[in-house]
C-alpha cells in the first residue's frame, strides 16, 4: 500500500496531491505544467513538500509533522526519467549494476535484468550506441535492479516512435504483473493513460480532480477540465427543467434532452457531456420511431479524418444546441463505418443522443 | 649549460599541478554546486589573477607569505625566497584557468543524472566520485593541463616572492631573463626552445581532450 498526502508551494504554483494505491498502476494524467513531475519528485524525495505524509508499505518516507524525511537514496523507489538519464560514461551492464554494486547477487541479478529487457547482446555497449527504445529498456532495468518497492515513470515513452511506444507499454505491464509493485506513471497521452491505468488520476494546475478506473473517468468525468482532457468533445451548457426518479430533463439551447438521474435541483445550471463516439446516426427514413431518445435532425457541415476515424460536425436544423459555433455536435466514427454509411454523399441525418450517453456535471 | 633552472621548473610545476588539482577542483565543485552568500565575490577573486599584473599578485603574496603574514605567524612558515613560494605563486596564477574549465564542465552535466544516481541509492560523495567527476573529466583535464602550462611559464609573481636565486629559486623563465640580460644567448635559446615545446605539447593535449560537440555522444 502506497499513500501520498502532500502540499508543495513553488512560486505561484501550488501542488496538492492525495493518492492511495496498492500494487497497481496509477496513471497521473494531465497537461504539461499540471504538476505531474513535481508530484513524482516529491515522492522520490528530490523535492521536499511543505506539508503532509508519504507512506510506502510499513515505512513512513515523509512526515512533516513528525519531522521524518527519508533521503532519496534510502527510499527504495525506482525512477525512470523521460530522457532516460542513463550514465553516458558507463556501459549498459554498468548502468544496470549502478545501484546494486555492493549486493552479493549483483552479477546474476544484472544478467537476469539484461534478459528481462532483452538486451543481453548489447551489454557492453554505451547508451549513445542504442536506439531510444533500447535506452529506455536499460533505464527500466536499472531502476528495477535494486528491487524497489515503488516505481515512478515520468513520460518514459514520449520520445519514442509509435510502434516502440506500444511495445514498451506491453512490456511494462507484463513487468508490473510479474513484480506486483505499485507504479506511478506520468503521461499527457490519453490513449497511453487509458491503456496502462488501473487507476487514472486527472491532475490540473496542481490539483488532482478525479481518481477512478480509466473507463469511469472517460465516461463520467466529475469536473469540466477533466471532461475536456479526456476527450469529451461535446460539452454543452444547459439547465435542469424537470426531474424525477427515472431521470432529469435538461434544456440545452432550443432543445430539451432526457438525461439519466443526477442530483441537481430544477433550475440548476449544468454542463451536458456527450462523448463524440457515443452518438447514434439514424437515416432520415427511420425517423418517427418513438423509442429513439433525444432525436435531432440536421446535417453534416464539416468533417475531419485522421485516416482511421472521422469527426463529423453536425448542425441541428431547428432546435440548435449551441449558439457559439456553426455546428452543434462532434460525432466520431471509424472510417470504415463512414464509408459503409456513404456519409460522403448523404449529408442529412438524424442523430440520437441516447440517454445513457449523456452525463451531467456542474 | 646549467640544467638546474629546467629541473627546478619541472619540480615547481609538478607540485603546483597537484595544488591546482586539489584547490581548483574543490573551488569548482563549490562554485558549481553550492549556493551561498558572497559567491560572486569568491568567483571574482578566483579570476582576479587572470587580469591583475603579475607584480600586483606577487605583492599580495609577499605580504601573505612574509614575516608578518598569517603563515609565518600561525605556522612559523617563512616561505619567502624558497622554491615553495614559487609553487604558491604558480598555483595562484594558474587557478583561474583550472576553475573556469572545470566549473563549466561541472555545470554542463544534466542534473537528472545525479538525481538518477540518488534514486539508485548513491550517497552524495559516491555521486561526485562515480557520476559528476567522470562526466566532467574532459573539462577538468583540460583545465589542469592549461593550468600546469601556465604554472610552468610563471614569471612575475615568482620573481616577487621567490626571488631569482640561481640554483635555489631560479626557474626556467627567470633564467631566460638572466641569460638575455648578460648576453648568454645560447643558453637563452635552449631554454626558450624547451619551454616553447612543452607549452605546444600542452595545448595539443588540451585540444585532444577538450569536450567537443560530438564528444558527448560518442563518450
Amino acid at each position: 500500500m502506497f499513500s501520498v498526502h502532500i502540499e508543495k508551494q513553488l512560486g505561484n504554483f501550488r501542488l496538492r496531491a492525495h493518492l492511495e494505491i496498492g500494487a497497481q498502476v496509477l496513471v497521473l494524467f494531465g497537461a504539461s505544467g499540471a504538476g505531474k513531475s513535481l508530484t513524482l519528485n516529491c515522492i522520490a524525495g528530490l523535492v521536499t513538500p511543505e506539508r503532509g505524509q508519504i507512506r510506502l508499505g510499513e515505512r513512513v518516507l515523509f512526515d512533516r509533522a513528525a519531522r521524518v524525511n527519508v533521503p532519496t537514496r534510502a527510499r527504495r523507489i525506482g525512477y525512470v526519467f523521460q530522457n532516460y538519464a542513463l550514465f553516458p560514461h558507463l556501459t549498459v551492464r554498468e548502468n544496470i549494476a549502478f545501484g546494486i554494486r555492493r549486493a552479493p547477487d549483483a552479477r546474476p541479478r544484472v544478467e537476469e535484468l539484461l534478459a528481462l529487457v532483452g538486451l543481453a547482446p548489447f551489454a557492453a555497449r554505451y547508451p549513445a550506441q542504442l536506439s531510444g527504445g533500447q535506452q529506455q529498456r536499460v533505464a527500466l532495468a536499472r531502476a528495477l535492479a535494486p528491487r524497489p518497492e515503488l516505481l515512478l515513470l515520468d513520460e518514459p515513452f514520449s520520445a519514442l516512435d509509435a510502434p516502440t511506444r506500444m511495445q514498451l507499454r506491453h512490456e511494462l505491464l507484463s513487468v508490473q504483473r510479474e513484480l506486483k509493485i505499485p507504479m506511478v506513471f506520468v503521461t499527457h497521452d490519453l490513449g497511453e493513460a487509458y491503456f496502462l491505468a488501473d487507476q487514472l488520476a486527472a491532475i490540473e494546475r496542481g490539483e488532482i480532480l478525479q481518481i477512478d478506473a480509466p473507463g469511469q473517468v472517460l465516461r463520467y468525468p466529475r469536473a469540466l477540465p477533466v471532461a475536456r482532457a479526456v476527450g469529451v468533445k461535446n460539452i454543452l451548457p444547459g439547465a435542469i427543467v424537470a426531474r424525477d426518479e427515472s431521470g432529469c430533463r435538461v434544456r440545452v439551447g432550443g432543445s430539451v434532452l432526457d438525461a439519466p438521474p443526477h442530483p441537481f435541483d430544477v433550475g440548476a445550471r449544468v454542463n451536458v457531456c456527450v462523448r463524440p463516439e457515443r452518438i447514434t446516426l439514424l437515416r432520415p427514413e427511420r425517423a418517427g420511431q418513438s423509442s429513439v431518445e433525444n432525436l435531432l435532425s440536421g446535417e453534416i457541415v464539416r468533417e475531419m479524418s485522421d485516416g482511421a476515424n472521422v469527426t463529423l460536425y453536425f448542425r441541428a436544423r431547428a432546435a440548435r444546441l449551441r449558439a457559439d459555433a456553426d455546428y452543434d455536435l462532434q460525432i466520431e466514427l471509424p472510417v470504415y463505418i463512414y464509408e459503409r454509411l456513404a456519409l460522403a454523399r448523404q449529408r442529412v441525418w438524424q442523430v440520437s443522443l441516447r440517454k445513457d450517453a449523456i452525463h451531467l456535471i456542474a | 649549460m646549467n640544467w638546474s633552472p629546467i629541473l627546478l621548473s619541472i619540480q615547481v610545476t609538478f607540485f603546483a599541478t597537484i595544488g591546482i588539482l586539489i584547490v581548483g577542483l574543490a573551488l569548482a565543485l563549490i562554485l558549481a554546486r553550492v549556493n551561498f552568500r558572497g559567491k560572486v565575490v569568491v568567483q571574482v577573486l578566483t579570476n582576479l589573477p587572470l587580469v591583475l599584473p603579475p607584480s600586483v599578485v606577487g605583492y599580495y603574496l609577499l605580504i601573505l607569505l612574509g614575516r608578518a603574514g598569517p603563515f609565518a605567524r600561525w605556522f612559523d612558515w617563512n616561505l619567502l625566497f624558497t622554491w615553495q613560494a614559487a609553487v604558491v605563486a604558480a598555483i595562484v596564477v594558474a587557478l583561474p584557468l583550472m576553475v573556469q574549465s572545470s566549473k563549466a564542465a561541472l555545470e554542463s552535466i544534466d542534473p537528472t543524472l545525479e538525481n538518477a544516481a540518488r534514486t539508485l541509492g548513491a550517497s552524495e560523495l559516491e555521486i561526485i566520485w562515480r557520476v559528476t567527476l567522470p562526466l566532467a573529466r574532459r573539462g577538468i583535464l583540460a583545465g589542469l593541463v592549461l593550468g600546469s602550462a601556465r604554472a610552468l611559464g610563471e614569471f612575475g609573481a615568482t620573481l616577487m616572492v621567490a626571488g631569482n636565486i640561481p640554483g635555489r629559486t631560479q626557474t626556467a623563465p627567470l633564467a631566460i631573463y638572466d641569460a638575455v640580460q648578460s648576453g648568454r644567448f645560447v643558453e637563452a635559446n635552449v631554454l626558450v626552445a624547451m619551454l616553447t615545446l612543452l607549452s605546444f605539447l600542452s595545448l595539443l593535449v588540451v585540444n585532444r581532450v577538450y569536450p567537443r560537440a560530438e564528444a558527448r555522444r560518442d563518450v
